[in-house]
């Protein structure tokens, strides 16, 4: 852990470069991760850029915003842009970080909708749509799957997600089941005191 | 205006809630945006969120589509803004805090109940997901393949969705 202070609000420079990074070539780098990067993916095309190729932050700053990134909700990928935009350049820094990551996704989206609402339901398309719906089944199994593997590290976390299921085939709102699983973890699962002081 | 309102509040709501990742956006889309709403059918949902995993950037560019579908381009953009807008204020606030956040064990705790949650909301919505692909013995054989190649052989998702789209596109011809 690599922060001095115990209440950095003000935006920190990279203390090794005599100027703030510019905010042209944050943006320019973002855009570049929003374009090649794809889903949880970006975590790593991100890292790649800011860690290893411009030394901007840290290894160990990348993994503080990651680490965030799990606690907070939103996209992993956007969550940790957004922090390493605020580490380098403040909220400026932050909101210039998340639209340039956002700006080729949201344009080839656009164009796919488009495409999609006026060609989607050729008769041609229509197994290609059919394969895909397989995948995103598989997809959505796989992501329960990969978070159940690395969080769920108790048998009262396994009898959470059998309660959780339960409440949802008797349709439980969606909102109140979550904050109440929350609430529950805050109250039993939270993790022993070490050495706060 | 009003649509364009309820697609901002509806998207911001989702992207509020939306612990563990942008595939948890799939559930709730799945109930506010196809079940209340009715602004997408479940086949156009399920495209959607393929076209949002084969597009670079965050899966939860999902939510372009949705606001495009609704109110078009317009839509598009108070959708999207809507979706990221709470975890962008959240964590540029919460950078500043990391130590503070990061060493509250309640904060901790919340969020390891909230995930159990999150993990039946998902398998609940693949069950919903693969009714269509239950009574096609070839699609639920192209669907285990692809869960095979996800979880044992970590094949990145993109290539997977891309392939599965190729390989039915070939099944029907």
């Amino acid at each position: 852990m690599s922060d001095s202070a115990p209440n950095d609000r003000e935006p920190r420079v990279n203390p090794d470069s005599p100027s703030p990074i510019g905010l042209p070539q944050l943006t320019l780098m973002m855009l570049k991760v929003g374009a090649t990067g794809f889903g949880l993916g970006m975590v790593g095309v991100l890292q790649q850029e800011v860690v290893t190729r411009r030394s901007w932050l840290s290894q160990e700053e990348f993994a503080d915003g990651v680490a965030l990134a799990n606690l907070l909700p939103g996209p992993i990928a956007t969550d940790v842009a957004v922090y390493v935009g605020y580490k380098l350049r403040g909220w400026r820094g932050a909101a210039l970080s998340l639209i340039a990551l956002l700006a080729p996704a949201f344009a080839i989206m656009v164009g796919l909708t488009i495409a999609y609402l006026r060609y989607g339901r050729a008769p041609h398309v229509q197994g290609l749509f059919a394969g895909l719906n397989a995948a995103v089944a598989a997809l959505v199994v796989a992501v329960a799957y990969r978070i159940a593997r690395s969080s769920l590290k108790s048998a009262a976390e396994g009898g959470l997600v059998c309660a959780a299921f339960g409440a949802l085939l008797l349709h439980a709102n969606l909102v109140v089941l979550m904050l109440a699983c929350g609430v529950i973890g805050a109250l039993l699962l939270a993790p022993q005191r070490k050495s706060e002081t | 205006m009003i649509n364009l309102l309820r697609v901002f509040l509806v998207c911001a709501k989702i992207g509020a809630l939306v612990f563990g990742g942008g595939y948890v956006m799939i559930p709730f889309i799945q109930r506010e945006v196809v079940s209340h709403y009715g602004w997408l059918t479940e086949r156009q949902f399920v495209d959607a969120i393929a076209l949002g995993q084969i597009t670079p950037g965050p899966i939860m560019i999902t939510a372009t589509f949705i606001g495009y579908k609704v109110q078009g381009l317009a839509g598009a953009a108070a959708a999207t803004l809507g979706i990221f807008l709470p975890s962008f204020v959240m964590t540029a606030l919460a950078a500043g805090q990391m130590m503070r956040l990061r060493q509250n064990r309640r904060v901790a705790g919340f969020v390891r109940g909230v995930l159990p949650a999150v993990v039946a909301m998902l398998l609940a919505a693949a069950i919903a997901i693969a009714r269509p692909v239950v009574g096609d013995w070839r699609l639920l054989l192209l669907a285990f393949a692809a869960l095979a190649l996800l979880v044992k052989f970590k094949v990145d998702a993109v290539y997977v969705v891309l392939g599965a789209g190729v390989v039915g596109f070939l099944l029907e011809r």
